[in-house]
């Protein structure tokens, strides 16, 4: 008879490394299907500007720099939002009003990407480029950051969206953090006669893993967009020149592409390929993350 | 011994995993969904129908997305005919997903918009052989947005087309425009260029007209369901996806110029140009005009066993005839002449002798859509009597 300590312990190894055997089964997938490409062109295919499908010539170097730059606008807007959002709903908010604001935000954290990315083609551009991008590049254009004529879809208008859309994720993360604070650190704080700001301070200071984690998840989560970025990134494939410039991003590739590639010998593998390259980023991304949060919480 | 157990752990895991990436990988999978087989029975008891004799049965097929909703609309109609003994089962997959899975033997027939490529039409004739017909025509129009030019009114030709998103021509008062459009008072902004992102049987027709009327696009860039757009060099280009993705960002962007399937032109009011046929006359894909380019392909076509290839998008574009339209193109069926079920080989020659007559009247059009004329779908009609079991 074998007692349901056994039984559970044994159910809880069999699903752990079920999820650990689909991510090692998914790099050497990702590995064999983008063997001809690599074996092909070597690593000029990750440093060449080219999709070519009639000549068969793939190089993911603007998808790939598409990638890195929507994601970094996205991180930077998002971060001090959701911070803000996270205080505001543990802290300031009045209780009546936390429950909606919470839900609100996890509701949004929730939402199929596709419909973000019709709002975002059919609203967000629009206004985006009426009222920010079109003014910044008239009266900014001579920095280069801003020297492209702007089109409503570009790689800024990606980034906005990308930060709309992970700003609730990475807020319910800060949140919950900073809830979790014991109740005496914050009664200490006030005695010793701090003020709220100062409490606040303190406390984000003792929550910096949770922010640092809450930032990476995030930030794995705005590279890995596909959908809703392929409507609103331009998807046109040359070397971005500025932020108002249309760009590609990898994800947004393989989207696009992926329906017709079986029609070629080289672009399944090609997409095989990109999809790998992300991989490793997200992957080296998230080993210097919890790298960071070790040191973090070791100094603490 | 916990060492070693976790060797063996170890080698466990990575065993597990290979298991797992094969099945991941697409050539693998085709072996696990073929299992999924279609389950037909003869009915003898239900009363016979107009369309169909006693058969009753599930046939599957996929492919273009520019076909999906016609078929759709087809097989439902044909349904409710058999008293919902044949159901015909079409998914939106895209052509080149389509033909990679029907070449798989996945799909009892594949809808594609350009026909099978010559390496694959040979493999097959080698294996028994394959027929592919049009099954309905679609047409492809230029449409901009130039604010204080109306729809109709805008003159192109092909070449024109072709140097704007070559990015020869930059401006809407370039003078190769201004010389088409006397009348029109053309602004000096520059042209922004869309285009699809995603691959598609739409650019792969669009990029052959090109291809077709100039000879520098034919050597620089060439005819795909991609391509690498020149225009976008310059920063002049937008991709988007899908036909929907085209027609917002012509709508968005002012002095903007696309492509798309007719229907998306209407739904979304893009503004439509003329373009200048091969008789030199100018005009919209109106029915008789898509009609007339029909017609005048006829005598060009090959027998739905022979390769289509060569003649289709490349020559059937731009066809002659006073009145008719130069971007058409048509929608394929492909099938195998040789099927293991004698069901699935009567439920198909049924299914599309229905589409190919009954199918085609204006009652079974889905706005969008062009029907064939007879002379076009006598040739799938003489390429089901291939048909047969083997």
């Amino acid at each position: 008879m074998i007692s349901s300590e056994k039984i559970f312990s044994i159910f809880l190894i069999v699903f752990a490394s079920t999820s650990l055997l689909i991510v090692v089964g998914i790099v050497i997938s990702l590995v064999a299907n983008s063997y001809p490409i690599f074996m092909r062109d070597g690593p000029s295919f990750i440093f060449k500007s080219v999709w070519n499908p009639v000549k068969e010539d793939y190089g993911i170097l603007p998808a790939l720099l598409g990638t890195l730059i929507s994601s970094a606008i996205a991180i930077s807007i998002s971060m001090p939002l959701a911070i803000s959002l996270a205080i505001f709903s543990a802290e300031i908010a009045p209780k009546s009003i936390r429950g909606f604001i919470n839900s609100i935000s996890d509701l949004m954290a929730s939402l199929p990407s596709v419909i973000y990315g019709l709002w975002g083609l059919y609203v967000l551009a629009p206004i985006l480029n009426q009222y920010i991008m079109t003014p910044l590049h008239q009266y900014l254009g001579f920095i280069p950051l801003f020297s492209t004529k702007p089109i409503p879809t570009n790689l800024f208008t990606a980034g906005i969206l990308l930060a709309i859309m992970i700003t609730p994720f990475s807020s319910s993360i800060i949140r919950e953090a900073y809830s979790a604070v014991p109740y005496h650190l914050k009664e200490a704080a006030y005695s010793l006669g701090m003020t709220r700001w100062e409490v606040i301070r303190t406390l984000l200071g003792y929550i910096r893993s949770a922010i640092l984690a809450g930032a990476f998840l995030a930030l794995g989560r705005a590279m890995g967009e596909t959908v809703a970025v392929a409507m609103v990134v331009g998807n046109t494939f040359t070397l971005p020149r500025s932020l108002f410039d249309m760009g590609y991003t990898i994800s947004s590739l393989i989207a696009n592409q992926f329906p017709n590639a079986e029609a070629y010998s080289y672009m399944v593998p090609a997409l095989y390929g990109g999809a790998l390259v992300l991989f490793t980023i997200g992957l080296v991304i998230n080993l210097a993350g919890l790298y960071l949060i070790r040191r973090v919480v070791a100094r603490s | 011994m916990k060492a070693y157990a976790k060797y063996v752990a170890i080698i466990a895991i990575v065993i597990v995993a290979a298991l797992i990436a094969a099945f991941m990988s697409p050539s693998l999978q085709t072996s696990v969904e073929r299992t999924v087989t279609v389950t037909t029975t003869y009915a003898t008891t239900s009363p016979a129908t107009r369309a169909t004799s006693t058969l009753s049965g599930v046939v599957n097929g996929a492919g273009a997305t520019f076909l999906n909703p016609q078929m759709q609309a087809w097989a439902s109609k044909f349904y409710e005919l058999t008293g919902g003994r044949i159901q015909i089962n079409y998914q939106s997959i895209g052509s080149g997903a389509g033909q990679a899975k029907f070449r798989e033997g996945i799909l009892d027939f594949a809808g594609s918009d350009p026909p099978l490529k010559l390496e694959i039409y040979k493999e097959f004739k080698e294996k028994g052989g394959i027929v592919q017909f049009p099954v309905t025509i679609g047409t492809i129009v230029v449409v901009y947005n130039i604010p204080n030019v109306e729809s109709g009114k805008l003159k192109l030709t092909g070449e024109v087309i072709a140097q704007i998103y070559m990015g020869e021509i930059v401006y809407w008062d370039d003078p190769a425009i201004k010389a088409l459009n006397p009348e029109l008072n053309l602004p000096h902004e520059k042209i922004i260029a869309v285009h699809r992102s995603d691959g598609s049987g739409t650019t792969r027709v669009f990029t052959a007209y090109l291809s077709k009327v100039s000879e520098s696009w034919k050597n620089k860039v060439g005819s795909d369901f991609t391509v690498e757009w020149p225009v976008d060099k310059l920063g002049n280009g937008v991709g988007a996806k899908g036909n929907e993705g085209v027609a917002a960002a012509v709508k968005q962007n002012p002095y903007s110029i696309g492509y798309v399937e007719t229907a998306y032109a209407y739904s979304a009011g893009l503004k439509i140009a003329l373009i200048r046929n091969r008789d030199g006359n100018y005009v919209l894909p109106t029915k008789e005009a898509v009609a007339s380019a029909a017609r005048a392909l006829v005598k060009v076509l090959p027998r739905a066993d022979e390769d289509w290839s060569h003649i289709f998008p490349d020559e059937t574009v731009d066809p002659p005839g006073g009145e008719s339209y130069p971007i058409t193109s048509f929608s394929f069926v492909i099938l195998r002449q040789v099927y293991d079920d004698p069901v699935k080989v009567a439920i198909l020659k049924d299914f599309f002798k229905w589409v190919l007559t009954e199918g085609q009247k204006p009652e079974n059009i889905v706005e969008g859509y062009d029907p064939l004329p007879p002379e076009v779908a006598a040739i799938g009609l003489d390429g089901l009597k291939l048909l047969r079991t083997g």
